[in-house]
């Protein structure tokens, strides 16, 4: 008698319900890095509460030396080989991480202006832009930013 | 071997960059070194050797005020040893107000883009090596003095240098004679990536002095006019200066050199890079002062940007000069930073 293989229509249901998964789960974090805002967090002495995209571009690319305050401008950024350094580096240099780094490096040894200070995690750039006057970053929305003030962009804490 | 001036300058920017590196205010201070390797072929030879060993140090000392050294370890034939260590730059710069800001020491002089903007680390050079300009001796390279620099000023991003240093012949430590070279520079920004700028350089060089290892014989009043026009962007590179040089001495009346350069390239992708650039040297006849050679050079090449430290060119080169007339040359380049 022929036997029949009863876990054939089971695997396959199995499989299809496994792939329907893992694509919902791309599809999720597609969405969530096309979604990802970013928040600009600086120090209580520095930076005013506002500020528009043009001139945060501006100040990030190292084309301010001081606040109107005459605080020193002091950027800190994610490392750009982190997801969130990845990202501000896209939204507000348009370059790749590298590009980035390269950009900063000539820009310092031409002698035209310091290099940010790069950050391994957000509780880090937290810390350095809370204990530093004139410091401004970026983190995303979500982070925790008590002890440093939020800068609102073009009329918004995020972007 | 070193000389004993030299070696004292070592010394110094060396203990300066460990001062600052170790001292109590806690600032930042960055150390990286720039090197090169070269491969050529010509005239039925090939060759491999390497270029200068930069080492920079930067360092932030104060809330106004950061240093700026460059070293250059460098071959150097008349040595005994056959290599030797220069000081490129020693800038201690201190910000005065806003943008506006005070520097003193050894610059590279603000006139045109790329002497402005580079520094002798070829990893971020767009060709292998620098304009013919540059390695004629047209523009003074370095300047020692005081100068006043102000940038991204406005909606135009104004810029502006004004400098007034030792000049030309002058040793690293003191003025040669009683004249000053003035340098003043403008640029704007007007759209993202793109840059104009105008220079002018004012110099009178004393007879006798010693300017690039040769002695001038005569007296030279000298005056350079500048422009560059520079676009960086997503995927175009422009770039292209020009140089009027007026060389007046008392035995040949005013002579006029024109000295240019225009580079292009095209970014196929992220790392890959396509170029041109083609230079001309132009001498008007009985010019004394610099080394009359009429030059025209063409440049093909590509770059292929491994990532921001790490940089491969390889170059097509044909050049035409009064007195060697055809050469032709094919160079590759491995440059790093590290």
């Amino acid at each position: 008698m022929k036997k029949v293989n009863t876990y054939q229509p089971l695997r396959l249901t199995v499989t299809v319900r496994l792939l329907a998964v893992c694509l919902f789960l791309c599809a999720g974090m597609l969405v969530t890095a096309q979604d990802n805002t970013l928040t600009v967090v600086a120090n209580e002495k520095g930076a005013p509460a506002e500020i528009k995209m043009s001139e945060l571009k501006s100040v990030l690319m190292g084309e301010k030396q001081r606040w109107s305050n005459g605080k020193k401008v002091v950027i800190a950024l994610m490392k750009t080989s982190t997801p969130l350094g990845t990202i501000v580096s896209k939204k507000i240099y348009d370059m790749s991480g590298d590009e980035v780094k390269g950009f900063w490096l000539k820009i310092s040894f031409a002698g035209k202006g310091d290099v940010p200070k790069f950050c391994n995690t957000p509780e880090e750039l937290l810390a350095y832009v809370s204990e530093n006057e004139g410091a401004i970053g970026i983190l995303d929305k979500m982070t925790d930013t008590h002890d440093v003030k939020v800068v609102s962009v073009d009329g918004k804490k995020s972007f | 071997m070193l000389t004993g001036r030299k070696t004292r300058y070592f010394l110094l920017l060396f203990f300066t960059g460990y001062f600052f590196s170790t001292s109590s205010f806690g600032q930042s201070t960055q150390i990286r070194g720039f090197i090169d390797g070269l491969a050529s072929y010509e005239k039925g030879k090939a060759s491999f050797g390497f270029g200068e060993q930069d080492l920079f140090i930067t360092a932030e000392l104060h809330d106004r005020i950061s240093f700026l050294g460059e070293s250059v370890f460098k071959y150097t034939p008349s040595s005994p040893t056959e290599f030797s260590v220069s000081i490129e730059r020693v800038v201690i710069k201190y910000n005065i107000a806003g943008n506006h800001n005070l520097l003193i020491g050894k610059h590279h002089t603000p006139l045109n883009y790329w002497n402005d903007n580079y520094h002798h680390g070829r990893v971020f050079f767009p060709t292998i090596e620098r304009p013919l300009l540059f390695a004629a001796n047209i523009i003074p390279l370095h300047t020692t003095g005081i100068s006043f620099q102000g940038h991204d000023l406005g909606k135009l991003k104004f810029g502006y240098d004004f400098m007034i240093g030792n000049g030309l012949g002058s040793p690293e430590i003191a003025d040669n004679d009683k004249n000053k070279s003035i340098t003043a520079a403008i640029h704007i920004k007007p759209v993202e990536h793109l840059r104009f700028g105008v220079s002018y350089y004012h110099d009178v060089i004393s007879k006798g002095a010693d300017v690039h290892d040769n002695v001038v014989n005569w007296k030279v009043n000298q005056n350079l006019f500048t422009g560059s026009i520079s676009y960086f962007g997503k995927k175009f590179e422009v770039l292209t200066e020009g140089t009027l040089a007026l060389n007046k001495t008392d035995t040949t009346g005013s002579r006029r050199t024109l000295a240019s350069y225009i580079y292009a390239g095209y970014r196929v992708s992220k790392k890959i890079t396509p170029y041109v650039r083609f230079d001309n040297l132009n001498y008007q006849e009985g010019e004394i002062y610099f080394h009359k050679d009429d030059m025209t050079s063409f440049v093909g090449g590509i770059r292929y940007n491994i990532n921001f430290l790490a940089v491969v060119k390889l170059e097509f080169q044909h050049q035409h000069t009064e007195f060697e007339g055809n050469i032709d040359r094919v160079t590759t380049q491995f440059a790093i930073g590290f």
